[in-house]
This record gives structure tokens, C-alpha cells and sequence, in this order.
């Protein structure tokens, strides 16, 4: 009986799921069976497949082998697969191009700019309440959040920036491109990547906008002119406080006062595993940590497209922490009720009240 | 585990940030584990080679539909796993394709013998007796002592319960500590009873 005992717990330990409980048995078992020691011991040891054997060496060959077959296989039609070794003469002409079109296409670029003529514009928007996905003409997939707003082109136009506008929330996947900057614009900054993962949270009603670095890197140029630029590195976001409405007015870029602007930089606030509360709605999830009543009101408010009162204004300032992503707009209620700091109802208009 | 938590951040930077230097360390880190346990339904290195290298492509093809993967060592295996199985059917050498009739000549692992611990002899009276397993028992041994899966891994892989999983790996490391202990030199048993006394 003892032995079988033995073996299951060498094959837990082996496994990794031994509990505390059962270490210490296994030490009693240990010292009833001292040869037991010995084939704990083999079991510890690294082991080898005992047929043929991949070293690094191979590993390496095999990758290059699939990468070999990944071209043949993907078309260029796809223009996010695996980037192939470019010919020579085709850098040359393309350094060509793009001097052409700088020269030919540089200078009607800024008066087009200035006399603010449309490009082939497109528009993508959401209603409180729904969230969408959008694949830019680049290839950069983008997940816009519930009431929100991104406009973009149809097309990019070759070596200038792929510009985009955001009022509202967006994830960005952008892809790597050297010559074509990558620019979201929103009415509190301008941000400026090359090739990474980021969110972006500037609504309207908020008093403050977000930029949040998942990977890569991007510069946060508070105006314009890109005079006053913050980077920020993987997993930092920065806070910008948005102006009030009359300096929210001007567009001039040049008439912008020196002011220095008390945003913020700080770390993104994981959660839970690998669900940090900035980007957990592109995977359908609903996160927050230590966050004011008011505000999960608000983010339940855009989530589920309801509306949410205060009937007790001293309940704005309960803090929760929470993670949902089936649940109902009921079931979180009822979830953040059981805290019993509050209650809630819903009236006939379908309006809930926070009591 | 630390080497689990790597491998999901390499797969989160493949589909976030089509970053394809996570993707060419992914390829890395797992292709051989990946070879061994598509070779062993397919019965051939060369065609689980080529099983895996397809398990990748799609991969990267659908790499943006992925980020709500929760765990990407069990999707790549699981993948591989259909895929193999598939191979398997297309070729019609099998009438049922099912994990039941696995190679195990791909399966088999033994201690490393140099290391002065592990004499060759008793290295290859465990290789012995893990081929004395039955095939189920050998991959899920493999699978936990090779390629580090948690018992909650293979049982999504294997679509059976951690408990079956648990009492599986029971029975394997009870078949090699038997080997072991029948090998055990005097010798050897009497220097771990003075170290004991």
C-alpha cells in the first residue's frame, strides 16, 4: 500500500503538482524506502528522447526549411506574410519612388493639408454597447470599442504616414513599415508608431486620455508641432488631462502656448494572469482594478449601452476590482452587490439606480 | 511554470504585434516536441516534420483570430494532434485514426547515461522498460517528463481526465522504479542505506 503511495507521489512530484501536504509523506515514505531516494533522483534528472534527437543546430535547419516553404506557400498577395529577402534593384527603385514622389507628391501633400482637402475618407463607428474589428488597407488590424469613432482612408498613400483619427477607444496591432509612419490622432494628442500593440482611450466625455504601450514603441506628441513628446516604453501608459473646451477650439498648431501640460506616465495594472485592465475589452473582456463605483458605472454604461444613476452620490466613491467576460450586465450587479456596500434597482425605463 | 509563461508571451507578441522573431523563437523552442508527438501517430519523422511546419503556417495565417488563446502550448499540440490524424486518414493506411495506435519507437525517452548518476545500464533498463508501456501510458509519461505539459494540459490534449492522467503517470513511474530498483547494485543500495543510517 505504502509503495503504491510512494509512486503516486513521485509521479506528482515529477509532475509538478505535489502539495505541501504531500511533500511531507512523501519525506516519511522517503526514509521508510531509502531506495526510493535514488529513483526520485533519476526522475529529477534531465531526460533524452531515446530514438533521433533535434539539437539547436537542427531546430535552426528546420526553421529555415519552413520559412523556405511558407513563402512558397503564402501568395504575395498577402502582404503581412513572412517579408522575403527583396532583390536588390527593387530597393533601388523603390528609394527612387519615394524621392519622386516626395518631390512630385511632397509639395501638393502640404497644400492639400493646409486647404484641408478630403482624402477617399472612410468611417468606422460604433454604438454604446457594441465593439468592432477592422482590418486597415496596411494590414494593422484594428478592435474599436464600444461608442467610439475612427476615421481612416481607404487607401495609403505611398511613403507619407498612415494617419488615422480616433474619438473614443481603439486597439491597434500596427504593422512594421519604415518609410510609412503611423499617426492616431484624437483631439489630446498625436501618437507616432512605426510597428506595435497599443490602446488608446480618448473619449469625449472623459477628462482625461489614455495612450497604452502593449509592445513595441511609440512617441505621445501632446501637440501638434510635436514639440512636446513623450515615449513611452512597453507596458507604460500615459494620462493626458483634457483641456476644457475653449482651448480645445483653436487648431492652430503654431499659436499653442508653452504651457507645460501635468500628465503622467505610469505602469499598466495587470489584473489577473495575463488580463491587464487597459486591453482586456479587445478580448472581450469586461476589467478593472481598484476603480471608483462612478467609473465601472460608466464602463458598464458603454459596455452593455445602459444607463446608470446614483441615487446616493457618496456610492460614487466605493472602489472594486473585478473580471468578467459572459457574465450579464445583471450577474456583475449582483456579483459587486455581494460586496453588500450596495444596492441596485431597475426602474421601469430599464435605467439602473445605484442606492 | 517560467518556461510556459515564456512561451505565452512569445504567442501574445505573434498575434498582437505579428512579431515574427517571437514567431521564429516559438518554431525554435517547440518543433522538436512537436515533431516527436506528431511522429509517433504518423509513424514517420520526415511526414511529422512537414505536420508541423503546416501547424505553424496556419498559425501565422491566422495569428490575429488567436489572441484569445489561453493556452497556446495546448493549441499548437492540439493542432498538431488534428493535423496528424488527418495526414493519417488521407493516406488511408488506417481505417481508425484515433491516438490508440501510436508509434511508440518515437516515444521512448531515457535518463541521460553520461552524467555518473545514471550508469548505462540502468539508463537503458529504464529504456527497457518505457517501452514496456502501453502507448497511452508512454505518451502521457512523455508528455509530462519531456515536454513539461501539466496534467491539466495533456488531459484537454488527450480528452481524458487529470485523474486518468494522474493514475496513468503513476503506473509509468511505478513500471521504471521497479526496473530500477531490480537493477539496483547492492552496492549502490547499500552506500543509500549508510547515507540513510
Amino acid at each position: 500500500m505504502d509503495q503504491e503511495k510512494l509512486y503516486a507521489l513521485l509521479a506528482r512530484e515529477m509532475a509538478g503538482v505535489l502539495t505541501e501536504e504531500e511533500a511531507t509523506v512523501l519525506q516519511q515514505l522517503l526514509q521508510q524506502y531509502p531506495d526510493a531516494s535514488y529513483i526520485r533522483e533519476v526522475f529529477a534528472r534531465n531526460w533524452v528522447p531515446v530514438g533521433k534527437q533535434y539539437n539547436t543546430q537542427q531546430a535552426q535547419l528546420l526553421l529555415e526549411k519552413h520559412q523556405l516553404r511558407m513563402q512558397e506557400v503564402i501568395s504575395t498577395a498577402d502582404d503581412t506574410a513572412l517579408p522575403a529577402k527583396r532583390p536588390l534593384w527593387l530597393l533601388y527603385t523603390g528609394i527612387a519612388a519615394s524621392i519622386l514622389t516626395i518631390l512630385f507628391v511632397g509639395g501638393h501633400w502640404f497644400l492639400s493639408k493646409k486647404s484641408n482637402a478630403p482624402k477617399e475618407l472612410a468611417q468606422l463607428v460604433t454604438a454604446r454597447g457594441t465593439r468592432s474589428q477592422l482590418l486597415l488597407p496596411d494590414g494593422s488590424r484594428v478592435w474599436l470599442n464600444a461608442g467610439s469613432k475612427l476615421d481612416y482612408p481607404k487607401q495609403f498613400a505611398k511613403n507619407t504616414p498612415r494617419e488615422v483619427t480616433l474619438e473614443g477607444e481603439a486597439f491597434f496591432i500596427v504593422t512594421a513599415d519604415a518609410s510609412r509612419p503611423f499617426k492616431v490622432h484624437t483631439s489630446a494628442f498625436h501618437i507616432r508608431v512605426l510597428g506595435t500593440s497599443f490602446n488608446v482611450r480618448a473619449y469625449p466625455g472623459e477628462d482625461s486620455a489614455v495612450a497604452s504601450l502593449v509592445q513595441g514603441s511609440v512617441e505621445v506628441m501632446l501637440d501638434e508641432a510635436g514639440q512636446q513628446v513623450v515615449a513611452l516604453r512597453p507596458n507604460e501608459k500615459l494620462t493626458v488631462p483634457v483641456h476644457p473646451p475653449t482651448l480645445n477650439n483653436s487648431t492652430t498648431t503654431t499659436a499653442s502656448p508653452q504651457q507645460v501640460m501635468p500628465v503622467y506616465r505610469s505602469k499598466l495594472t495587470p489584473v489577473q494572469d495575463s488580463i491587464i485592465t487597459e486591453t482586456a475589452w479587445v478580448q472581450n473582456k469586461l476589467a478593472f482594478k481598484h476603480l471608483e463605483l462612478e467609473k465601472v458605472a460608466a464602463l458598464l454604461d458603454q459596455w452593455y449601452g445602459v444607463e446608470i444613476g446614483f441615487e446616493n452620490d457618496s456610492k460614487k466613491q466605493l472602489y472594486f476590482t473585478g473580471v468578467f467576460e459572459t457574465e450579464s450586465l445583471e450577474q456583475i450587479l449582483d456579483a459587486l452587490e455581494t460586496t453588500l456596500s450596495f444596492k441596485w434597482t431597475k426602474d421601469a425605463a430599464g435605467k439602473i439606480w445605484i442606492e | 511554470m517560467r518556461e510556459n509563461e515564456q512561451i505565452k508571451t512569445l504567442f501574445e507578441r505573434v498575434c498582437y504585434e505579428n512579431s515574427i522573431q517571437a514567431y521564429n523563437e516559438l518554431y525554435i523552442t517547440l518543433c522538436s516536441r512537436l515533431i516527436h508527438f506528431s511522429a509517433s501517430i504518423v509513424s514517420s519523422y520526415h511526414l511529422a516534420e512537414e505536420i508541423v511546419s503546416d501547424v505553424f503556417m496556419v498559425f501565422w495565417q491566422k495569428r490575429n483570430q488567436l489572441s484569445h488563446v489561453n493556452n497556446p502550448v495546448v493549441y499548437l499540440y492540439v493542432s498538431t494532434k488534428n493535423l496528424s490524424l488527418n495526414t493519417l486518414q488521407q493516406q488511408k493506411r488506417h481505417r481508425h485514426h484515433s491516438l490508440d495506435t501510436l508509434d511508440t519507437e518515437m516515444l521512448a525517452i531515457a535518463p541521460e547515461a553520461e552524467n555518473g548518476m545514471v550508469s548505462a545500464e540502468v539508463a537503458q533498463k529504464i529504456e527497457r522498460a518505457v517501452r514496456s508501456l502501453p502507448a497511452r501510458c508512454q505518451l502521457i509519461f512523455r508528455l509530462i517528463k519531456q515536454d513539461r505539459l501539466s496534467y491539466r494540459e495533456v488531459s484537454q490534449l488527450l480528452e481524458i481526465s487529470t485523474k486518468t492522467v494522474d493514475a496513468q503517470l503513476t503506473i509509468a513511474v511505478k513500471k521504471i522504479s521497479q526496473a530500477i530498483r531490480f537493477d539496483l547494485s547492492d552496492e549502490l543500495a547499500q552506500t543509500y542505506l549508510h547515507q540513510d543510517s
